[in-house]
């Protein structure tokens, strides 16, 4: 997940939201749970003081008696943890009696301990006791006999709070286990609906790849009310790119037309008069020509450029190319041969393959002598270099072919090499500019049937 | 041989008309797809010159609708939209050639003549009948390799029995194929110049078929 996602900000944001609740909620828990469990131990020896003191006081009034029944086993089971202890004062003798269960000794006072007493005369104090345990000790001080032999005795219950520490820390374990499994349980589950939720964005990519790959021209997936009005932009976003394009393409077609009629009546004119004149205009208005060629070559290439690619099959390209050039070179009885498995598809714009294969062909049928070969065939790519699998077209004829210089000369627009033939020299390097806009490359060789043999490689639809 | 020029460019047309007419051709001019159809429906043109960009009618519309009327004589696009996939179009919409413009004119009439030759059935730019020869080319014709002078008019018309030689041509065909649409059809020309013509090739090499028309043949003199 990355940092820059949705999914990372909607699970980041849960994710602190948990880890920030689940921690002060169990704080919350545990502090009322705390309070309560300490609360009611206080109660607990509340009580035992109550009753430990009033049992003593059963005894006659000059002095304390000995507690019989305190219901508190405890108290009779040596360092058990509860304690009780009846002592004199102020340093006067008096009766010291203890809870068995203190043996050897002693309880700490907190009236000793400088505690003060509260509204019903008890002082509460944690105190260090007996045994290093820490203890919870509730005393009372009440006055026992009367006039001289007044004697004050402080009566203090106390019990350790091992107990209540232990099942506290039991309770803050327990609490603890089952607040993290509730968090990693929101967390699993936020996860969950991030992915469910955000599943959709995966079809609009998915249906993007598709556009960019030109297998759809428009995204057409079913998607989440949320996202339709984004789908609707987005088909006429395309929408109108591709009506762009085609105006842009119908412009340039139309700009070809009205420059190049006037530019025939110029041509025909100036060779009809055989001033020096007419040779000048003659010849500037073939290089218009050329450079009208040239540049509209290059703004059908500019026009195509960055606009979603589509998939051409090559298979009916090649028939209906072959049918045309079969009639336009009827004369020559030249016999077409193509070997194009179906299926084979070309990634790019019909009319571009068409021109590619048009010229190559047509070049081939003008220098064959009875034979046009085209094959056609998807390679595997060179993974050394990271070359995806391309399409290789071979037009082949069994024409006179090149000499090995022509074949190492690059291709150069509007140089002919052979000027024999009618033509205006931009076949080829129209062909390489066309290939090279698609990533693609031109080669010239010797054919096996004797001619010239021409490899296109070209970016191949998957 | 009779042309059609169908090419909305005043300047261009007027060219057209000129060279071909200079070629030995019988040409009518129209400058839109209506007028167009409608000349190349009715009349026996032996090649049509089509321009695609036409007013009212584009040319590729006038030459399905041919097509589609049985119309089958030869047609040449010449368009400025010279890439492959309108010359696709254009062949499979029944177009037999095709040439982009600018374009020079030997090559237009070249092609011209390549049309003309393969209706007529001849493979060569040469066309034979016993002594004589007619170079499609130069539009020369030799009688045992000595050039015969002929007028335009008479040329045309033995490059059109030459054309169609061993065949009964008769008289409308003749008018139809030589003339432009407005020449006078009742006229007795095609008399004359056979007449002429006799005078300067064997004279049996053309016959006379009472009710039928001519024929030009090898004649008796091998």
């Amino acid at each position: 997940m990355r940092t820059n996602s949705l999914a990372f900000r909607l699970f980041a944001t849960a994710a602190a939201w948990v880890l920030l609740v689940l921690p002060v909620a169990g704080m919350i828990i545990y502090s009322l749970y705390r309070e309560e469990v300490e609360n009611s131990y206080d109660r607990r020896i509340g009580v035992l003081l109550t009753v430990i003191l009033s049992d003593s006081i059963d005894h006659g009034d000059s002095e304390p008696g000995a507690p019989k029944d305190v219901g508190e086993p405890l108290f009779e089971i040596t360092h058990s943890g509860w304690y009780w202890q009846i002592k004199p004062l102020d340093g006067r003798p008096g009766k010291l009696l203890l809870s068995r269960s203190l043996a050897d000794e002693r309880i700490p006072l907190p009236s000793e301990a400088k505690v003060e007493p509260n509204d019903r005369e008890v002082r509460w104090a944690t105190l260090a006791g007996p045994l290093e345990q820490t203890v919870r000790v509730a005393e009372t001080i009440y006055v026992f006999g009367e006039g001289q032999s007044a004697q004050r005795y402080s009566v203090a219950v106390a019990a350790a709070l091992e107990e209540v520490e232990n099942s506290l820390l039991s309770f803050r374990t327990r609490l603890g286990l089952a607040l993290a499994l509730a968090g990693i349980g929101l967390l699993a589950v936020n996860l969950f609906q991030i992915r469910f939720g955000l599943l959709p964005l995966q079809q609009v990519e998915k249906g993007l790849s598709a556009i960019r790959s030109g297998e759809a021209g428009r995204l057409d997936a079913a998607l989440p009310q949320e996202i339709v009005p984004l789908q609707q932009e987005l088909n006429a976003l395309l929408k109108s790119n591709q009506d762009i394009v085609e105006r842009a393409r119908t412009h340039v077609g139309n700009l070809a037309h009205a420059l190049k009629t006037p530019l025939a009546v110029i041509v025909n004119e100036a060779r009809d008069d055989s001033s020096s004149f007419a040779r000048k205009v003659s010849e500037q208005a073939e290089i218009m020509g050329t450079q009208i060629s040239l540049y509209l070559d290059r703004a059908r290439m500019a026009a195509r450029i960055g606009v979603i690619g589509r998939v051409t099959e090559v298979r009916p390209v090649g028939e209906s190319l072959i049918r045309a050039l079969e009639r336009i070179y009827q004369d020559r009885q030249l016999s077409y041969i193509m070997d194009c498995p179906a299926g084979t598809r070309f990634q790019g714009e019909r009319q571009d393959l068409e021109e590619m294969l048009g010229n190559l062909l047509d070049n081939a049928s003008k220098w064959a002598r009875s034979k046009v070969m085209l094959s056609v065939a998807p390679v595997a790519g060179d993974p050394a270099n990271g070359a995806l699998a391309a399409l290789e077209i071979r037009v082949e004829d069994d024409g006179p072919g090149l000499t090995e210089a022509q074949l190492g000369d690059p291709i150069i627009r509007g140089r002919r090499l052979d000027e024999t033939k009618p033509g205006s020299g931009l076949g080829h390097s129209i062909v390489a500019d066309l290939a090279h806009s698609y990533s693609g490359r031109l080669e010239l060789c010797r054919a096996e049937i004797g001619g010239l043999s021409v490899r296109l490689t070209l970016p191949l639809a998957s | 041989m009779r042309v059609l020029v169908l090419e909305d460019d005043r300047d261009l047309n007027r060219q057209l008309v000129a060279a071909l007419t200079d070629a030995g051709y019988a040409v009518d001019a129209a400058f839109d797809g209506e007028e167009g159809f409608f000349l190349g429906e009715t009349e026996p043109y032996d090649v049509v010159i089509l321009d695609t960009g036409l007013p009212k009618i584009d040319g590729i519309s006038v030459l399905e609708q041919w097509r589609r009327a049985g119309r089958n004589m030869p047609v040449i696009i010449l368009t400025a939209r010279d890439r492959w996939s309108d010359k696709v179009a254009g062949m499979d919409a029944g177009a037999d050639d095709y040439v982009a413009k600018p374009f020079h004119m030997e090559e237009l009439l070249a092609r011209i003549r390549a049309q003309v030759r393969r209706a007529s059935g001849h493979a060569r730019s040469d066309i034979e009948c016993g002594p004589l020869r007619l170079d499609t080319k130069t539009a020369r014709v030799t009688l045992d390799g000595q050039p015969v002078k002929l007028t335009s008019h008479e040329y045309r018309l033995l490059a059109y029995l030459m054309h169609h030689n061993d065949r009964i041509v008769s008289r409308t065909e003749l008018v139809e194929h030589l003339y432009e649409q407005d020449f006078d059809r009742d006229s007795n020309t095609i008399e004359v110049f056979i007449g002429r013509l006799r005078k300067k090739i064997p004279p049996d090499m053309i016959k006379t078929i009472r009710g039928l028309g001519y024929r030009l043949s090898e004649g008796d003199a091998n």
